[in-house]
């Protein structure tokens, strides 16, 4: 597309811009905070006000849920490092210039790979790996390579070309320009990787307890199994708080860590 | 070889059952991504000039696809019961960031002058809308179509865990019954019926795109 003609700011688009100002990345760090906070309510109200049976009071040990937890947490930390230790170094490789075109068959066979049912995959790994954290780790880290990678290809694609263009004619190398232009530019898709990756990751350790994995997915089968709603929907909202802190924090830090001037 | 033998084996002798559970899956991705379709496209519409409302409706459509799947899933058992209805919920409110996304990335980068000069033209507000921003928007928009679709097909997997039916019956089957004979096959019928099925869907899609993108457009 062609040059924007900007409008003549008047009063009114004067305030529009105010609040056009506001992007999308930005009010996410508002709106995932209340929701998280509306969450929170909801559960501390029902925790509450409600009369829970025996079977409830022990599915909700919070001696358990901890535990539960914890599981979760370790085995997101764990595959989170792998994905991002496979995806950025390979998104890195074959958005070179002397790499193999490749890239857009990539992305696009990626892009195919959201379809792949996180459940089979994980259940598939069973079948081949055995039971344990090591299994759904590997199983996790699978799944979230695919959206990682093809995010890490389609931000470092984005960079401008024309700073490359600019290292060369200062004479800079291949690694020279790699270091002190492409990588601190790709900073911004590395960190978005990075948050995309714990995202993922954090939730769909929630299957994990289909293969005797642990995580709060315990709580939540537990419920299903033996028909107890209010379980059913404390496990869920735990789990939901979880995914939204973990966003909120990678927003954050996407927010502040980024290199200065980028 | 054996693997691949048995597997069809073991499909082709219940087609019937096959076709059932595929139809289950195909109709989440069809209600949900038509659902999902008209609210992202009118919102996306509605909120073209208004940047605040827009932005607005994207972080509210994004901070679900935050919220891990049993869980969203699981959330409204409480209020609707187990089945269709929370799995159709869960699905929809998944489904309506990429339309949404890509409603308003497609709307926005028509080019201001080429609405101008429609106004100029003599054609109404709807008008430009109708037959100048829309169908230069379209492309875009049916990306994002595409990837709530596939995303649908992916995540429709989980609503066998809350009796929602769909091709993760029998991933869900194949686990119980593990290493009983026909379990592994039924593990694979749901992960390759769940990919072949995202295969064709890409492909009529793409399709569509073809047949509906005006040819000035392509």
């Amino acid at each position: 597309m062609t040059t924007v003609t900007a409008p003549l700011p008047t009063a009114t688009t004067r305030k529009r811009r105010s609040l056009a100002s506001w992007t999308s990345d930005q009010l996410d760090l508002i709106v995932t905070p209340v929701l998280a906070l509306i969450l929170l309510i909801l559960l501390v109200v029902v925790w509450t006000y409600s009369t829970f049976d025996l079977t409830t009071e022990r599915i909700l040990e919070p001696s358990q849920l901890a535990r539960q937890l914890w599981q979760q947490l370790y085995v997101a930390f764990f595959s989170t490092v792998i994905v991002v230790a496979v995806a950025i170094p390979i998104g890195i490789l074959v958005t070179r210039e002397s790499a193999p075109k490749v890239k857009d068959t990539l992305v696009s066979v990626l892009g195919l790979g959201q379809a792949i049912p996180a459940y089979g995959l994980i259940v598939l790994f069973f079948v081949w790996l055995g039971q344990g954290p090591t299994t759904v780790i590997i199983a996790l880290a699978t799944f979230a390579l695919l959206p990682v990678l093809r995010n890490t290809i389609v931000g470092l694609e984005q960079v401008d070309t024309s700073v490359i263009e600019a290292g060369k004619g200062m004479g800079m190398t291949g690694v020279q320009r790699l270091a002190r232009i492409e990588l601190p530019l790709a900073v911004p898709v590395i960190m978005a990787g990075i948050r995309t990756a714990t995202v993922i990751n954090v939730g769909m350790a929630t299957l994990a307890f289909l293969i005797g994995g642990g995580g709060l997915g315990e709580t939540i089968n537990a419920g299903l199994k033996l028909n107890r709603p209010t379980a059913i929907f404390i496990g869920a909202v735990l789990v939901a708080l979880v995914a939204l802190l973990f966003d909120f924090l990678g927003g954050l830090a996407q927010r502040y860590l980024r290199p200065k001037g980028v | 070889m054996d693997g691949i033998v048995n597997w069809w084996d073991y499909l082709s002798s219940r087609w019937d059952l096959v076709g059932a559970t595929l139809m289950e899956t195909i109709i989440y991705v069809v209600t949900v991504t038509v659902s999902a379709g008209v609210l992202a496209i009118v919102t996306g519409i509605l909120t073209r000039n208004r940047p605040f409302a827009k932005e607005m409706s994207l972080a509210i459509a994004s901070v679900f696809l935050t919220i891990p799947s049993l869980a969203l899933f699981t959330i409204f058992i409480p209020l609707v019961g187990l089945g269709f209805a929370p799995s159709f919920i869960a699905l929809f409110l998944y489904a309506i960031l990429p339309i949404l996304r890509n409603t308003v990335t497609g709307l926005d980068s028509v080019d201001p002058s080429v609405l101008e000069s429609a106004r100029g033209m003599g054609l109404t507000k709807s008008q430009v809308l109708l037959q100048v921003q829309l169908p230069l928007a379209w492309p875009v928009m049916l990306a994002g179509i595409r990837v709530a679709a596939l995303l649908t097909v992916g995540i429709s997997a989980i609503a066998t865990l809350v009796a929602g039916g769909g091709l993760g019956d029998f991933i869900k089957s194949g686990l119980a019954r593990l290493p009983l004979p026909n379990s592994l096959e039924a593990i694979w019928t749901g992960v390759i019926l769940s990919l072949a099925l995202a295969f064709t869907i890409d492909v009529l899609l793409r399709l569509l795109g073809r047949v509906t993108t005006p040819a000035g457009v392509r």
